[in-house]
């Protein structure tokens, strides 16, 4: 436990609290509530968004038809960069759910403010910036690309590991565990970062001089989510080329 | 992770205390302006809100102006395909009016043909057989006219080789005698 005095002022500005959960005990399991409370959020307001546009569905696009229209072009454009134009229709759903998921939850930790909300313990945040949520992320990642490859290749899948020379295989090996914690600990720390540095230029000075990093907080964070989908195509189209069908690749 | 890392600006131990005790009361909230970050987060939806707009507005209108225009000439397309297809039809109409006249017609003909050559046909035939008959009674006069020389050709033969034999001159003098009395007898 550490205590920090900032400013020996006399009046109390603000505290900043890491570590503190809501913790929920679901049958063994201690849950951390606060990341479900915004988790649950952030899907109430895709579903929702999902819903309204598609519930009214015109020739021509107009208002938040035409705006998630844009994000689905937008992450079909993605899944189709990184996972070619053969193999990405199945992924689209899954890369779109990984980027809007993300992206929102990054947002709405930016952008909503969450602190007027007390909780008994803990307090409310992007659901990103908590680790449990990346890793499980990060793994269903890892799953979807062992699904890919072995759907793909059957076990053939395994030729990948011992493809260019038996002597990587350590190395292949190891990449499955480093592609999950790469992927997790990056998103959780750029915004469990970005959320730790804008909360200490709160206490420090209240107004105004956050607002930098606030904006450039949205901006990480969008990149962040587009990151981790990126990544996730990537990891998936890699399951699924090899590094034998790569040299016959035009 | 129990990482407790807190950052307390009140020295205050009594107004620190009062938060606490809010604090672990529930769920609550919390209407400190600064501490809740209020003022920072509306300028920044402001400024997302204001650019988001412009940026957004513009890139939406675009994609919907491009759908429009693209089912505009789409339609245009179905359109010009539409009246492209009802005018080939027309053609298409047409020229099976055509076919069927040129059929009629060459119908008409291979009928006429057919009639013509029919007629054509029986009278060479019977001219045939006249120019055969002709031929044939022609021959036979020939032929007849032929063996009635050869027979009196070789008869003459004949009684030329049995003269020399038959004939004395008694016998020489008794024809020509006749034969004179023969032309007197004619003149």
């Amino acid at each position: 436990m550490l205590n920090f005095i900032v400013a020996p002022n006399s009046f109390h500005l603000a505290s900043l609290e890491v570590g503190h959960h809501l913790y929920w005990q679901i049958g063994n399991l201690r849950v951390h509530g606060q990341v479900f409370l915004v988790s649950w959020f952030v899907i109430g307001l895709l579903v929702i968004a999902s819903l309204l546009a598609t519930r009214n569905v015109q020739r021509v696009p107009r208002g938040i038809q035409n705006l998630m229209e844009y994000a689905l072009e937008y992450v079909r454009e993605l899944s189709r960069n990184q996972l070619g134009e053969k193999d990405y229709r199945p992924w689209v759903p899954f890369i779109g759910t990984l980027f809007l998921f993300i992206f929102v939850s990054n947002w709405s930790g930016a952008l909503i403010p969450w602190k007027l909300i007390k909780l008994p313990e803990g307090e409310l945040a992007a659901p990103t910036n908590d680790i449990n949520t990346t890793v499980a992320l990060a793994l269903l990642v890892s799953l979807a690309y062992f699904y890919a490859g072995f759907s793909k290749k059957g076990l053939g899948y395994f030729a990948k590991y011992i493809q260019p020379t038996p002597i990587l295989l350590p190395i292949a090996i190891l990449e499955d565990f480093t592609k999950p914690l790469s992927l997790s600990f990056r998103l959780f720390g750029n915004i469990l970062a970005d959320e730790l540095v804008v909360a200490v230029l709160v206490l420090l000075v209240p107004l105004f001089v956050p607002l930098p990093v606030m904006l450039l907080g949205l901006f990480t964070s969008a990149i962040q989510a587009l990151v981790f989908a990126t990544l996730a195509a990537a990891y998936i189209h890699e399951a699924i080329e090899g590094h034998g069908e790569e040299e016959h690749a035009p | 992770m129990e990482i407790f890392l807190r950052l307390a600006a009140g020295a205050t131990l009594l107004g620190s205390e009062a938060a606490e005790a809010v604090g672990k009361g529930g769920f609550g909230v919390n209407f400190d302006i600064l501490e809740t970050n209020l003022i920072n987060i509306a300028v920044v939806i402001a400024v997302v809100v204001y650019l988001g707009r412009k940026f957004l507005g513009k890139i939406l209108g675009d994609r919907t102006a491009a759908i429009e225009t693209q089912i505009k000439e789409a339609e245009q397309r179905k359109q010009s395909a539409a009246s492209a297809l009802a005018s080939q039809q027309q053609k298409l109409a047409q020229a099976q009016a055509e076919a069927a006249k040129i059929r009629a017609s060459a119908e008409e003909g291979a009928k006429s043909a057919r009639a013509a050559i029919l007629v054509k046909a029986e009278q060479d035939v019977t001219r045939m057989r006249e120019t055969a008959v002709q031929e044939l009674g022609s021959e036979q006069e020939r032929v007849i006219n032929e063996l009635r020389q050869r027979i009196a050709l070789m008869a003459m033969q004949r009684a030329e080789g049995e003269l020399p034999d038959r004939l004395n001159d008694d016998l020489q003098k008794r024809l020509v005698d006749r034969s004179i009395a023969l032309l007197g007898g004619g003149s």
